[in-house]
């Protein structure tokens, strides 16, 4: 009997050691994703192309020496949630940085904690404003809400030619920023140029879209404008073609999915998005990313995806310039990152923790996201 | 006036729809007194059962069939294992296992099918109309003469079938009806059946209608339902049908005419909220 005890003692010893040495090993990386609830497939999107970002970092011999630990938790693109998992993520886990692969709601409330803990903390693809200004160890590799729905506008005006715009807006914190975007452009830049017809805000689990899309019809617009996410746009495209309203739909990086070419179907042909990701890049990493990730996960890879792998990356790059782990040199090593090459194009830099890079512009061909342009206006681009 | 008609048509097409879900919940309340949450999570996985169904056959008839079946016996279940064993708790019991079969339904749907919205790409047979200016399309025309047979069907068992009978007794005083010689328990199985079948019907439909089947398409339903039961007037299936429509028609018009700010999903509770304060027994209810 003594002997078992013993052996059990050793064995407990032997696993706290391990636990411990194991622990002292690794760079460990935090990775808030919603995995479950209606926003798990973006969830997912961002999980496996962060696994691929850690695959790579860790096969060409990790970080300072040591290797790379991601440690993802779901926070369901929850506010509560995800407050409770950052603390757990700098209490028990002891990251060293994190990456925010959710929504904004989720996202601008943890923000204020990895502040004060002083752990850099990237977010994808999220783009309320509060993010950032949360302080300066917050940052965004997406665009700024703002920024992207200035862009959308000037797709709108500019290479599209539009005269009357409607909006359909998804009412979150999403969709408002970006109309928010929108239609300061359109009030600085586009008076007497193109106007706004009408604008309907729609709630979030909205899956009929007929009622709007009605009153935009009397309104004969030549552009309709939808801030929402691939769910909802993709009906919003659907359902607009079906009643027969030919008006270009303009939508944004919410809408960059696949899943959204699945639900509208062929009357996706012709759907214009301003986004993160171009999928026609010529860059070698980034074909090699996109074939990747549909051979391992069986479906395309979205910008989701792309902007998580970045978030993951430019944490991971400034560890090995700052030479360090701690919180302070990792942040200042972010803030310096000069013409990083990223999945998402060049960024050029970070201005108050948002990035700086130029605005993709795709079009929908053949069931697949294409080139259409790109918005390089640095007045239009920079935050 | 185009528009006008074009948009209570939207309204009835969406009214269509929140009846059939609905239905199943009100005859739950009518029977059991119990708040059947859980009847969204049913409604899903009539959804996802039609869909494999159809993805395996190819016979969209067979996946309408399939999916009544299975949600039937899910309904037997619910109610053999989760509610019957309950009823002597107070109603809260019951409402809280109900949402716990809700969530975990839900999360198992998830678990099988994955968390990607899945398309479901199938045509409904019906034809497409041209009236004047006015064009109804064929996935309209399914939701109306669906829904307008669904209803047929079960106006005629409650009324004119002894079964109806049995069921109207039971949902008045199940002791009553026990006392009388009506197997009561199999009555509420029955009533469960019915419910369920029909949420598969509205699950599959909503799945064609809008292309789209997915793990958490129970939750909006889930609390619309409630306050649409409410406003029918607790346990009456025609109130339930007529608030669903009114509902429906009044959703549409806010979003087409009324230029506020209000979120469509208001609507349901702020005529929950009139029915509480003026009419507590609801549009159709009788004050029992």
């Amino acid at each position: 009997m003594k002997y078992v005890k013993f052996f059990f003692f050793f064995l407990l010893v032997g696993f706290l050691l391990s636990g411990g040495l194991y622990a002292n090993d690794t760079i460990k990386i935090g990775l808030l994703v919603p995995l479950t609830g209606p926003a798990a497939a973006d969830g997912f999107s961002a999980h496996s192309s962060v696994k691929l970002a850690l695959e790579r970092v860790n096969s060409t011999g990790g970080l300072l020496g040591k290797k790379v630990e991601l440690i993802a938790y779901d926070d369901r693109a929850d506010g509560k949630e995800a407050v409770a998992l950052a603390r757990k993520l700098i209490e028990q886990d002891k990251v060293v940085a994190v990456v925010g692969g959710s929504y904004s709601t989720p996202s601008r409330a943890v923000a204020p904690i990895f502040q004060e803990e002083k752990i850099p903390f990237v977010a994808a693809y999220a783009v309320h404003p509060d993010i950032t200004k949360a302080g300066d160890y917050c940052f965004r590799n997406g665009f700024l809400g703002t920024v992207e729905g200035k862009s959308a506008a000037y797709v709108a005006v500019k290479m599209l030619k539009a005269k009357r715009i409607a909006l359909l807006v998804s009412d979150n914190d999403f969709g408002r920023t970006l109309a928010e975007g929108f239609k300061y452009y359109m009030n600085k830049y586009a008076k007497g140029i193109a106007t706004i017809v009408s604008e309907q805000a729609y709630p979030f689990q909205e899956k009929d879209f007929k009622a709007y899309l009605t009153k935009i019809k009397q309104e004969n617009p030549d552009l309709i404008f939808a801030s929402g996410y691939y769910f909802q746009t993709g009906p919003i495209v659907k359902q607009a073609r079906e009643m027969g309203i030919n008006a270009h739909i303009l939508g944004e990086e919410g809408a960059d999915s696949p899943k959204l070419l699945e639900i509208a179907g062929p009357s996706a042909e012709g759907f214009v998005i301003v986004t993160n990701l171009n999928r026609d890049d010529k860059r070698k990493e980034v074909q090699q990313f996109l074939k990747t990730y549909e051979e391992r996960f069986k479906i395309q890879p979205d910008m989701v995806g792309a902007s998580a792998y970045d978030a993951f990356m430019i944490i991971c790059d400034s560890i090995k310039r700052a030479k360090s782990t701690k919180g302070p040199d990792i942040r200042n090593a972010i803030a310096n990152i000069k013409n990083y090459d990223a999945l998402t194009g060049q960024i050029k830099s970070f201005v108050k923790g948002e990035v700086v890079k130029d605005v993709q512009v795709q079009i929908v061909k053949n069931g697949r996201f294409r080139y259409l342009g790109v918005v390089t206006d640095p007045e239009l681009i920079t935050p | 006036m185009q528009g006008l008609i074009e948009q209570l048509l939207n309204g009835i097409a969406m009214g269509s729809i929140y009846a059939l879900v609905t239905l199943g919940l009100a005859l739950v309340y009518g029977i059991m007194r119990i708040l059947h949450v859980a009847h969204a999570a049913v409604y899903t996985v009539g959804a996802y059962a039609g869909l494999y169904i159809f993805h395996g056959t190819g016979n969209l008839f067979l996946a309408f069939i399939g999916a009544m079946v299975l949600c039937a016996i899910m309904g037997i279940i619910i109610e053999r294992f989760l509610y019957y064993p309950l009823m002597k708790y107070p109603p809260f019991v019951p409402l809280i296992g109900s949402i716990t079969v809700l969530l975990a339904i839900e999360e198992v749907c998830r678990l099988v099918a994955g968390p990607y919205i899945i398309t479901f790409p199938a045509k409904l047979p019906f034809p497409e109309a041209h009236i004047g200016g006015i064009f109804i399309s064929s996935t309209l025309m399914a939701v109306y003469c669906i829904t307008a047979s669904v209803l047929f069907i079960l106006w005629y068992i409650t009324t004119k079938t002894s079964l109806g009978l049995a069921m109207r007794a039971t949902s008045q005083d199940i002791s009553m009806a026990s006392a009388t010689g009506i197997n009561s328990h199999m009555i509420v199985s029955i009533t469960f059946i019915i419910g369920s079948a029909i949420a598969a019907i509205a699950g599959i439909l909503v799945g064609i209608y809008y292309n789209q089947v997915y793990p958490t398409m129970g939750t909006v339903p889930a609390y619309k339902t409630l306050a649409l039961i409410v406003v029918g007037g607790l346990g009456s299936v025609p109130g339930a049908v007529v608030a669903s429509l009114l509902l429906g028609i009044g959703e549409t018009i806010l979003i087409g005419y009324a230029n506020i700010p209000l979120p469509r999903d208001a609507l349901a509770f702020i005529a929950m909220i009139g029915v509480l304060m003026w009419r507590s027994e609801g549009i159709m209810g009788s004050s029992r």
